[in-house]
């Protein structure tokens, strides 16, 4: 790897309170403005090869990447620690790994768990992180990619013992990426989406339960997520009959463009449409969790 | 039969050597998060990566979250590549707070949501002396 020589500094360039004025200004004023500051003005602020201030999302000037790396839920849970202090023991459940189902349910069931895991790291409860790790390894057999996941799940389960929480989090993330890759690498490509959708229905099941417990319109603002709901109403459209015919994945995609609108913040995300969100979430993840 | 053993052997080192330059950038992306991992942020496993002509740009769209801070990092195998990053919001406006490039590898750009919602990451190749440059992009937040 090369490294970096000490005269090749980067250029740290802070969009400037002018450039932050200008955009709050109508445009024709902005732009008479901007250009006489370029004539005459500070070069610092519209200095070459700035960004353009506006574009055109109609048309954007760039072909769009179809993939969306799905949160992990600690971005959420993250911002809800700052809003208040939920209690995150309120919200673990343990998850039932017996009687596995079809394929799809268990992607989705290993979607959920490792979501779960996110939820016994913000409860601090070592003993669940260590089972929820097993929980990992059972499911990712069953599905056949537990190689991918052996080192990743012996090392929650060491650091559980050592309560090295931002260990956890990441070997969980990782736990994720490398289960969806292994799938991939399996042609399994679509099944490695439902584990993303189960992680992300149980991960907004948790949100909507701390929300409605303690609503804020911070907190409720969390759930506008159009293009993660999007992104997965096109992934199950796009299924092969064989997965999409799966009892859950009809009922999950019956109930997505419900979701849809649900999260649209037009007239706000309101103390109602938390509770029905989390509704749905609930009656999903528990399907998720029952024998198909 | 030897043709076709050449050809597959062909192919498959053409796509070891594809993945392996998008890893390099990847490497170079996660080089660039370095110092801020100290400053409490939580780097992604997850990446996105590729390979653009010089000028054309790729949009990605992207959830953010309000009460979040977000460094986007790219990287790029090529030293002599120019590259660069910039974040919008939903509405097009320029939404990142903070952007460096410029520096051998990488670039990267720090947004500040003011709400929840989608974004849009545009990376581009401004200079490079391959037709086709790999890049790699990363993200944390805290």
């Amino acid at each position: 790897m090369t490294t970096l020589s000490s005269t090749d500094q980067p250029v740290l360039r802070k969009h400037s309170s002018a450039s932050r004025f200008l955009r709050t200004l109508p445009w024709k004023t902005a732009g008479l403005l901007s250009l006489f500051s370029t004539a005459f003005l500070s070069p610092v602020c519209m200095a070459q090869g700035e960004p353009p201030r506006n574009i055109d999302v109609g048309s954007l000037p760039a072909t769009v990447v179809d993939e969306i790396v799905i949160p992990v839920p600690t971005e959420v849970f993250g911002v809800l620690d700052k809003l208040g202090s939920p209690n995150w023991h309120e919200v673990l459940r343990s998850v039932k790994t017996e009687n596995l189902g079809k394929r799809p349910q268990v992607a989705l069931l290993l979607g959920a768990t490792i979501a779960e895991g996110f939820i016994a790291v913000e409860a601090q409860e070592p003993e669940e992180v260590k089972k929820i790790g097993r929980q990992v390894l059972t499911l990712s057999k069953a599905i056949g990619v537990q190689k991918s996941v052996i080192s990743r799940t012996s090392s929650i389960i060491e650091a559980a013992d050592k309560k090295d929480w931002k260990t956890i989090r990441t070997e969980l993330d990782g736990a994720a990426k490398d289960v969806k890759q292994a799938m991939i690498e399996l042609n399994d490509d679509q099944l490695a989406q439902l584990v993303s959708l189960g992680g992300w229905l149980r991960g907004t099941e948790a949100l909507t339960q701390v929300v409605t417990k303690n609503y804020t319109k911070d907190g409720a603002e969390l759930l506008h997520q159009p293009a993660i709901v999007d992104y997965f109403e096109r992934t199950l459209n796009g299924l092969n009959p064989r997965l999409k015919n799966s009892v859950l994945v009809k009922k999950i995609a019956k109930q997505l463009p419900e979701l849809r609108k649900l999260i649209d913040p037009a007239g706000g995300i309101t103390s109602q449409k938390v509770e029905k969100i989390h509704a749905i979430t609930a009656e999903l993840v528990e399907a998720i969790s029952s024998q198909e | 039969m030897k043709t076709i053993v050449t050809f597959s052997l062909a192919f498959l080192l053409l796509l070891c050597s594809s993945h392996a330059t998008v890893d390099d950038a990847l490497s170079y992306a996660l080089q660039a998060a370095h110092p801020y991992i100290k400053e409490g942020f939580t780097v992604r496993e997850d990446y996105w990566g590729g390979d653009l002509p010089v000028k054309q740009q790729k949009a990605i769209v992207q959830q953010l979250f309000k009460g979040n801070e977000y460094w986007f990092w790219m990287g790029t195998d090529v030293a002599n590549a120019k590259i660069a990053v910039h974040i919008y919001d939903a509405e097009g406006h320029l939404a990142e707070v903070e952007y460096w490039k410029n520096k051998p590898h990488m670039a990267a750009a720090r947004v500040v949501p003011k709400v929840s919602g989608s974004y849009y990451l545009i990376v581009e190749i401004e200079k490079s002396p391959l037709e086709r440059t790999h890049w790699a992009l990363a993200y944390g937040f805290r």
